[in-house]
């Protein structure tokens, strides 16, 4: 007896086995190999590795700093989108390209790019340093480098959206006595909402995961500008797998928990929109 | 006036897109602007909506100045093609939206929502999103959002390109309806003639960013002045033909014409013949009107309410008048239509001889009929005759270039040909250009044209006349080619240089008369200015000072006509007109 209805569109077993195959071996089976990792620690030891101040520390710093990175990317790479698709100047084309060149670029790169021009003597820090303001090796510099590897996941998500919202709509605003403001407000912004919230949810998801760059700018003080990826491989180094994958686990956690609370804001935010149409 | 446009101009690209656009729209009217796409009618409307800039002109709407007005200010509704409802918001917000940003109250706001789904047909719809509803509901939508607040002008954009004919047909209603209730003035933009015919109190014809006509639809049906309008506006056989004293001649029959001419010499026109004023008949003793001449049916084809001939006219020399008609431009076949009734009395068949008769035959107002290119041999006229900018003329004119030798060409005594010269004669620019011109002028040859041989396609044309008895010819020859060049028009006014002042307050006359006169016989706008020095010499120094101009000059007599154009005409470097009225 066959579960589903036969389809229009051959090859489903095929594809779907192939589907399930890939995604167990390349996702699914490290993750439970980590997560037996991890279980096959006592429970005080556990606890003990992941309650620890430095690793308590280390999930404020990562967590937080890539919260803010993803809020700094959702302002700026939406009006950066917003740039892109809406004038015609010269060097569009090769602003449009630079956008990807962080995920071209080794991270390693972008973190000794970023510490040469913001350290005390760099060509920026030093401006700053008078001022007050340290970047290079404080919470500001993880925040900083964790915005730029995940601005180009913003762009890209926000600029299709952009694209698709008709100038037609604006224009049949305006001539019904809308100003910019409101036209932004009530007509493109909910157009493009659920596209920002995906650029959200990436950004934040790269910036979480993020490590060569951070580690060169953050001068991984501990409780201080330590993150966790950092902790798991200082972990590694003193050959305390099972400390690292206790970490691993936490991190996969409150990840996949973040993300399903992004995930179900949109899909209640699509349900609302819905019921006001009935 | 509801909606008045004086002079307005929209450049893109150097090019003008709405070119010098006057128009006044009374209180409710139902104005339909048509023309093909690109004819700048979209751009116009836009305009009028404010949501695109003029680079000229006033816009005013119920006596207010809104030119330099936002879009929202301006208090007008547009509905588009593709609706452009807020895909995110009911029924009921999206008509409410212009209510809203009013602030107005939630109770009122409702009551008027009501009302206009009620006028639209809508009622009960205000929970829907728009993707539940058909694209017929859609732009109802977009129609009661329009409204909604109450604005002075309704605009729509070819609200009707995107439904299919059953949904367009009652939509079209609809509108009609809605906008006799409110009163509302309303201006449509459509490409489609019978949209235009079915809807409007009066069509305005665009082509080329012009503004080439307006009138009551069966006006500009029956008496267009411009062979774009005649042949835009449904399917119509141009002929050129004779205008003698007798009547109209084509080929060896003269027809009488609907209309009477002020212009009382012999001359070259182009008649319009509409397919379904044309009878077919199996003799010429069975004609009941003019006869025109015999021919072959060439294509029988039933399309249901009538019946569509090609007649291939067998008399060669009507059968040469025959300009090719706007449908495939190939073959120069008459285009007939005829009733049930008709096909019951008289049945043809493809390959059918036939005696073919004229009902009714309109004559164009226009100046530019044919042209025909004069060269000492037919080698060099047929040269001349491949001159992008004539070749281009030609083809938007529809009209037909003939070729002529004259050996003599330029020498002193020699007589010209035994054939007059009808039509537009060409001449090539350069060496002894302003005696040829002066010696086919001298034999008949009233509207010449010189051609370099290459040029850039003019931008301005610039009108002057020697002498009052070539104004109005010279005038309606410059409306007649601004129709098919898109550029601007200027009279240059010249007094002489030795003026003490005297002369001024008649130059200045001058120049307002041309303009006004322009406008009122000719439906075009002109821009003037004033110059002073000898005549052709000064217009000589206007060509050069820019490019891509061109120059249409009215002269009378031609007492040293050669010597004081020579510099002006043997340069070769413009194309000019010179249009010859005045005592015989």
């Amino acid at each position: 007896m066959s579960l589903r209805k036969p389809s229009v569109l051959p090859g489903f077993g095929l594809t779907l086995g192939f589907t399930t195959f890939f995604l167990s071996a390349i996702v699914l089976l490290p993750l439970a190999a980590l997560v037996l990792e991890a279980g096959s620690m006592p429970w005080r030891d556990f606890l003990h590795v992941v309650l620890s101040p430095r690793a308590l520390g280390s999930y404020r710093l990562s967590f937080g700093a890539s919260l803010l990175a993803a809020s700094i990317n959702l302002v700026f790479g939406f009006i950066i989108a917003w740039t892109l698709v809406r004038y015609e100047f010269p060097g569009r084309k090769v602003i449009d390209a630079l956008i990807d060149m962080p995920f071209a670029l080794p991270t390693a790169v972008s973190g000794i790019a970023l510490t040469t021009v913001f350290a005390q003597n760099g060509w920026i820090g030093r401006y700053l340093e008078p001022l007050g303001i340290k970047v290079a090796y404080t919470w500001l510099g993880v925040t900083l480098a964790l915005t730029l590897i995940s601005m180009p996941f913003a762009v890209r998500a926000v600029q299709p959206a952009l694209l698709e919202v008709q100038r037609d709509l604006e224009e049949a605003a305006e001539t019904l006595g809308a100003g910019r403001l409101y036209v932004f407000r009530r007509i493109i912004l909910p157009t493009v909402l659920p596209a920002l919230l995906t650029g959200f949810t990436l950004s934040f998801a790269r910036a979480v995961g993020e490590y060569g760059s951070v580690i060169f700018i953050a001068g991984n003080l501990p409780m201080k500008t330590e993150i966790t990826p950092l902790l798991i491989v200082i972990h590694l180094e003193e050959f305390d797998y099972h400390g690292a994958a206790a970490l691993g686990v936490v991190m996969l956690g409150i990840s996949f928990v973040m993300l399903l609370a992004i995930n179900l804001l949109q899909a209640w935010g699509r349900r609302q929109h819905v019921r006001a149409a009935h | 006036m509801s909606i008045t446009l004086d002079q307005v101009t929209k450049h893109y690209g150097g090019m003008p897109v709405v070119n010098d656009v006057s128009l006044d729209i009374g209180d409710g009217e139902f104005f339909v602007l048509l023309g093909p796409s690109g004819s700048g009618k979209s751009t116009l409307l836009r305009a009028i909506a404010g949501l695109s800039s003029v680079d000229h002109g006033r816009i005013a709407l119920h006596g207010r100045d809104v030119t330099h007005v936002a879009a929202r200010k301006r208090g007008v509704g547009l509905v588009f093609q593709n609706y452009a409802l807020f895909r995110h918001m009911t029924v009921a917000d999206n008509i409410e939206f212009a209510l809203r940003v009013r602030r107005m109250r939630a109770a009122k706001r409702r009551q008027r929502r009501k009302e206009l789904l009620r006028l639209v047909a809508l009622e009960g719809m205000d929970d829907r999103l728009p993707t539940q509803l058909s694209g017929g509901q859609q732009q109802r939508v977009a129609v009661a959002r329009a409204l909604a607040h109450k604005p002075e002008v309704l605009l729509l954009d070819e609200p009707f390109g995107a439904l299919d004919a059953k949904i367009r047909e009652e939509l079209r209603r609809t509108i009609r309806q809605v906008q006799r209730e409110l009163g509302i003035t309303t201006v449509l933009v459509t490409h489609d003639q019978e949209e235009a015919f079915a809807m409007a109190d009066r069509i305005g014809i665009m082509n080329l960013g012009r503004l080439l006509e307006m009138g009551a639809p069966h006006e500009l049906y029956s008496r267009p002045a411009t062979r774009f309008v005649a042949t835009f506006l449904g399917a119509a056989n141009l002929i050129l033909a004779l205008r003698t004293p007798d009547g109209i001649q084509v080929g060896g029959a003269t027809l009488a014409a609907a209309e009477r001419s002020a212009d009382a010499r012999e001359h070259e026109v182009v008649a319009v013949v509409r397919p379904e004023e044309i009878e077919v008949a199996p003799a010429r003793g069975a004609l009941t009107s003019g006869f025109l001449a015999h021919g072959v049916v060439d294509e029988a084809m039933f399309t249901g309410a009538v019946e569509r001939l090609r007649v291939r006219l067998a008399n060669d020399g009507a059968a040469a008048q025959l300009l090719a008609g706007n449908e495939d431009g190939v073959s120069a076949a008459l285009q007939v239509t005829r009733s049930q009734y008709e096909q019951r009395a008289f049945t043809v068949h493809a390959g059918a001889q036939v005696a073919v008769g004229v009902r009714r035959l309109h004559v164009l107002p226009t100046p530019l009929s044919s042209f025909t290119c004069c060269a000492t041999t037919e080698a060099l006229a047929e040269a001349l005759s491949h001159q992008p900018l004539l070749t281009e003329l030609a083809a938007r004119m529809k009209t037909r270039i003939a070729l002529r030798s004259e050996p003599q060409l330029g020498l002193a005594q020699a007589p010209a040909g035994p054939e007059a010269f009808v039509g537009t004669t060409v001449i090539a620019a350069g060496e002894d250009c302003a005696v040829r011109a002066e010696w086919l002028l001298r034999r008949g040859a009233k509207d010449l044209l010189v051609l370099p041989a290459r040029l850039a396609a003019p931008q301005r044309v610039l009108i002057h006349w020697l002498g009052e008895a070539a104004r109005s010819a010279t005038l309606g020859m410059s409306a007649s080619v601004l129709r098919h060049v898109p550029a601007e028009a200027v009279y240059v006014g010249i007094l002489p240089d030795d003026d003490d002042g005297s002369r001024r307050p008649p130059g200045m006359r001058e120049l307002l008369d041309a303009r006004s006169e322009a406008q009122a016989a000719h439906g075009l706008e002109i821009r003037t200015e004033l110059r002073f020095g000898e005549v052709a010499e000064e217009l000589a120094r206007r060509l050069a000072e820019s490019p891509a101009q061109m120059l249409i000059v009215g002269v009378t007599e031609l007492t040293r006509f050669a010597e004081r154009f020579r510099a002006l005409l043997d340069a070769g470097q413009w194309p000019v007109f010179l249009v010859q009225r005045g005592p015989p």
